[in-house]
Parts: C-alpha cells; sequence; structure tokens
C-alpha cells in the first residue's frame, strides 16, 4: 500500500481526480448550459439513444405488464365495470330523453286542446301480422283508464281507435281500415264536410278516403282535413290528413278525396290516448262518426 | 312401447321432457317472429303445429294444436280461440292420418301443411274480409291471404327440418327383441 501511495500511478490518479473536479467546478460556473464536449457527445449519441430508449421502454413496459398484470388485471375489471354503470346510465339517460320528448309532446298536444284528458305515452307492442289494415297493438290498457272506442292519436294527428281492451294492451284500428268512419272537414274552407273511411284500395298504399263529399266541393291537393266532432267520437279539430287527390265515387252521384294520413301508420312508436273529451259521446259501441 | 329398465325409463322420461321444452321453446320463437315488423309474414305456428302432430299421439297433437292456435290469434289479432278450434282439428286429424294411414315422410307432411294452412288462409279470408263485403275485398285474397299461403308452405321446410332434428335425437324409438319382431311378422 505504502508502495502504492508513493508510486507515479497513485500521482497521475490524483491529478485525473483533480482534473474532474476542476472541470466540475467549471461546469458548475456555467450556469446550466453543457460544456461544448459535452453537447457534442449528446448531439452525437442522440440517434443511438432514441433507439436505444425505444428499446428499453418497450422492454421495461413488457416487464412492467409481467409484474404487475394482477393488479392491471383488476385494474381492467374494475374499469370494465365502470364503463358498464356508465353504459347503463347512458341507456337511462336515452330512455329519459325519449320520454321527456314524447311529454313534451303530449303538452304541446294538451296546450292545443286543453279539454282533452290523455293517457300517459303509450308505446306500440307490434303491428297485427299481415292485417291489410295496420291494425297494432299498444302497452297500455284498462288499468291504465283506457276504454274501447278511445280516439288514438300521436302529435301528428289521428291514428285511429282501440277496439279491444285488456289489463294492460289494447288493439287499435287504424284510419286505413273500412270499419272505422270519421266525420272530417276541411280545414281551410271548413265547409266541405265528408266521413274519412279506410278502402283495400287506399290502404294498400297506406291512405285513406273522404267519402260523401259534396260534388261541388272546393277541395284541393294539400288541404288539411280535420275531425269535425259531431257524434261524440272523436274530439274537434284533430288532424287526420291532407288530400293527396279527389275524384268521384262510382255511382257518380258524390265526390270523394284520397287522404294522405298526417301520421305514418306503418311506423309508429309511440301514440296518446285519449280518455276523455268534451262532447264525448258515451255510447259509442258503433264505431262510425257522421258529419 | 316396451320399457325394460328403471334406467330405459329415466332416459324416456328425460328425452321426452327436453323435446317438448324444444318444441315450446320454438313456438315461441316462432310466435316472437310473426308479430315482429310490418311486412307480410308466414304463419309459422300452423306447420309447426302439424309438425309435432304427425309425430306425438293425438291428445298432445290437439293440446299443441290448441296453444298454436291460442297465439296465433293473439299474434293475427283473432277472437281468441278461434283459430285454436281450426289448429286443434288440423293437428288432431293429421296425427291420426299418419297413425293410420300415412307414413311420416316428408312429401306427406308438405301437402299435409299445404292443405291446412290454405284452409285456415280462406277461411280467416272469408270470416274476417270477405263477409264484411268491403270494396275490392277479392284484393285482400290475391295480395295477402294468398302470399302468406305460399309463405307458410316455403317456410314449413325449414320447419320440418328443425323438428325432424329434435325427433332425431329425442324422440324415443321403438326396440323389438328377435322373438317380438318374428311374432309380429
Amino acid at each position: 500500500m505504502r508502495e502504492f501511495l508513493k508510486s507515479t500511478r497513485f500521482k497521475v490518479l490524483l491529478g485525473f481526480l483533480a482534473f474532474l473536479v476542476g472541470i466540475m467546478i467549471y461546469a458548475v460556473t456555467k450556469g446550466g448550459y453543457s460544456l461544448s464536449g459535452a453537447s457534442f457527445v449528446q448531439t452525437a449519441t442522440k440517434p443511438f439513444r432514441y433507439v436505444s430508449n425505444g428499446i428499453t421502454m418497450k422492454m421495461e413496459r413488457v416487464a412492467d405488464r409481467i409484474s404487475h398484470a394482477d393488479a392491471y388485471y383488476k385494474e381492467n375489471q374494475q374499469l370494465k365495470k365502470q364503463i358498464g354503470e356508465l353504459n347503463k346510465q347512458l341507456t337511462d339517460y336515452d330512455d329519459i330523453k325519449k320520454e321527456v320528448e314524447e311529454l313534451r309532446k303530449l303538452v304541446v298536444i294538451k296546450e292545443q286542446h286543453p279539454d282533452e284528458v290523455f293517457s300517459q305515452p303509450a308505446e306500440v307492442l307490434g303491428y297485427i301480422t299481415n292485417d291489410p289494415f295496420k291494425g297494432f297493438t299498444i302497452d297500455k290498457g284498462s288499468s291504465d283508464g283506457i276504454k274501447p272506442y278511445c280516439p288514438v292519436i300521436t302529435p301528428e294527428g289521428v291514428v285511429g281507435i282501440t277496439i279491444e281492451v285488456s289489463a294492460t294492451t289494447s288493439t287499435v284500428r287504424t284510419i286505413l281500415s273500412p270499419d272505422l268512419s270519421i266525420a272530417a272537414v276541411c280545414s281551410s274552407t271548413n265547409t266541405d264536410f265528408g266521413i274519412v273511411e279506410g278502402t283495400v284500395l287506399t290502404a294498400e298504399k297506406n291512405t285513406t278516403k273522404l267519402t260523401h263529399l259534396d260534388p261541388d266541393h272546393k277541395l284541393k291537393q294539400g288541404d288539411l282535413i280535420i275531425t269535425s266532432g259531431n257524434s261524440g267520437l272523436f274530439p274537434k279539430d284533430m288532424a287526420i290528413g291532407t288530400v293527396k287527390n279527389t275524384g268521384f265515387e262510382a255511382n257518380g252521384l258524390s265526390a270523394c278525396a284520397e287522404i294522405e294520413p298526417c301520421a305514418d301508420i306503418t311506423r309508429l312508436g309511440n301514440v296518446f290516448v285519449i280518455l276523455d273529451f268534451t262532447g264525448k259521446k258515451e255510447d259509442a259501441n258503433a264505431a262510425k262518426d257522421t258529419p | 312401447m316396451r320399457l325394460k329398465t328403471p334406467r330405459e325409463k329415466r332416459i324416456l322420461y328425460t328425452k321426452t321432457t327436453i323435446r317438448w321444452i324444444l318444441y315450446y321453446l320454438l313456438i315461441f320463437l316462432f310466435f316472437t317472429i310473426m308479430t315482429s315488423g310490418t311486412y307480410t309474414k308466414p304463419i309459422l305456428l300452423v306447420p309447426a303445429a302439424i309438425c309435432i302432430a304427425i309425430g306425438n299421439d293425438v291428445m298432445a297433437s290437439a293440446v299443441t294444436g290448441a296453444v298454436c292456435g291460442f297465439l296465433t290469434d293473439m299474434a293475427c289479432g283473432r277472437l281468441f280461440g278461434y283459430n285454436a278450434v281450426l289448429l286443434t282439428v288440423f293437428c288432431v286429424a293429421a296425427s291420426l292420418i299418419f297413425e293410420l294411414y300415412l307414413r311420416n315422410k316428408f312429401a306427406n307432411y308438405l301437402w299435409i301443411t299445404a292443405i291446412a294452412s290454405f284452409i285456415q288462409c280462406w277461411l280467416d279470408y272469408k270470416f274476417y274480409y270477405q263477409i264484411w263485403d268491403y270494396e275490392n275485398v277479392s284484393r285482400i285474397f290475391y295480395f295477402v291471404s294468398l302470399k302468406v299461403w305460399v309463405y307458410t308452405v316455403i317456410s314449413s321446410v325449414l320447419i320440418y327440418m328443425i323438428y325432424r332434428l329434435i325427433n332425431r335425437f329425442l324422440m324415443p324409438k321403438e326396440h323389438l327383441t328377435i322373438e317380438e319382431v318374428i311374432k309380429t311378422a
């Protein structure tokens, strides 16, 4: 040891150490800037460090995945659960949004017809299989206050009438059916009265027919046909449809018009049932309205 | 059918139970299909009921016919029980015909189904449309009733295959001893 301390190697080492300390002190005096040599080395090695760092990071990630697999699995499960809850909330939100929209429509109808008592929005459960007149079933029944022969509407207009009611469902006969007759009048002229009644031919085109019109009527294409409400089966002033074309009955004694229903009967989602209205005829056994 | 051991009995009961559960699950599925959408659809429950009837005894066929009929009434918005009566009659008749006169072959099933579904469609048209004498009512027969009938006959092929598959695995087979075969020969 003594020999080493006295040797030239030791002196050289001390000198080198002093040089390094000197560099360190010099670097301190540079105030945060790299020394020119260090800067050169860093620049020269930059691309290699990129590659090297990339590989190392990947390896570290693999190692991290292996070593923390359990923790990640738990975290993953927790996140999945959270996503499930959020999705459920989103579904609830969509349902609520849909319900709010339906209720908003109901408010609009209610404002337009303050004397009428409406059911909650009723969802169409399904159309009657192979019914050429597009009858359908709704998810509200007698427990919701619905009775046979209650008018069924959408915000767009009249759809039909309930014909068979159970505790939780009701069957609706639509305005495309020849078995439902509604007293109607032209909204603009208010003089052209008739009866809206479906036929086999018009039902094929998802339209209905306004019959028993005066041959001198003033109806024209696009005119709105509304309920006249004369006999108490339907409330007054509810939109039924618009005039598509006019013509004469086969007997030539009266005129008729093809009516495009305001509501798309074939694509119904929700409908409203009018439970009560001013002028309602209680004895509605005959589902026929007269002008 | 002759049952020999308790094990054979147990297998028979299990297979029969599973078979009937599958029959009724399919009936429910057909009902669901029939009540979905707005397009013209086949009356799937008619071939299904007949398919079950041709492979089973009269009483089971009658009950199945009634169930399918009630479901058809609900799907088609008909008087509750109308189709039940019709299908019960069809199923009992089909069961008896196959038991006494016909072999359980696809061709026999097809023409029996075609006749039964045609009668069902025709009566439906008669009682629900023609009787009210609507203007141009015959169009309903040509463009709805006949269309439904054709769809029903076409769909009966698939229905037969499904039920045939169930029967192949779950229908109990009669096993005779050599002595019994000789005796019955």
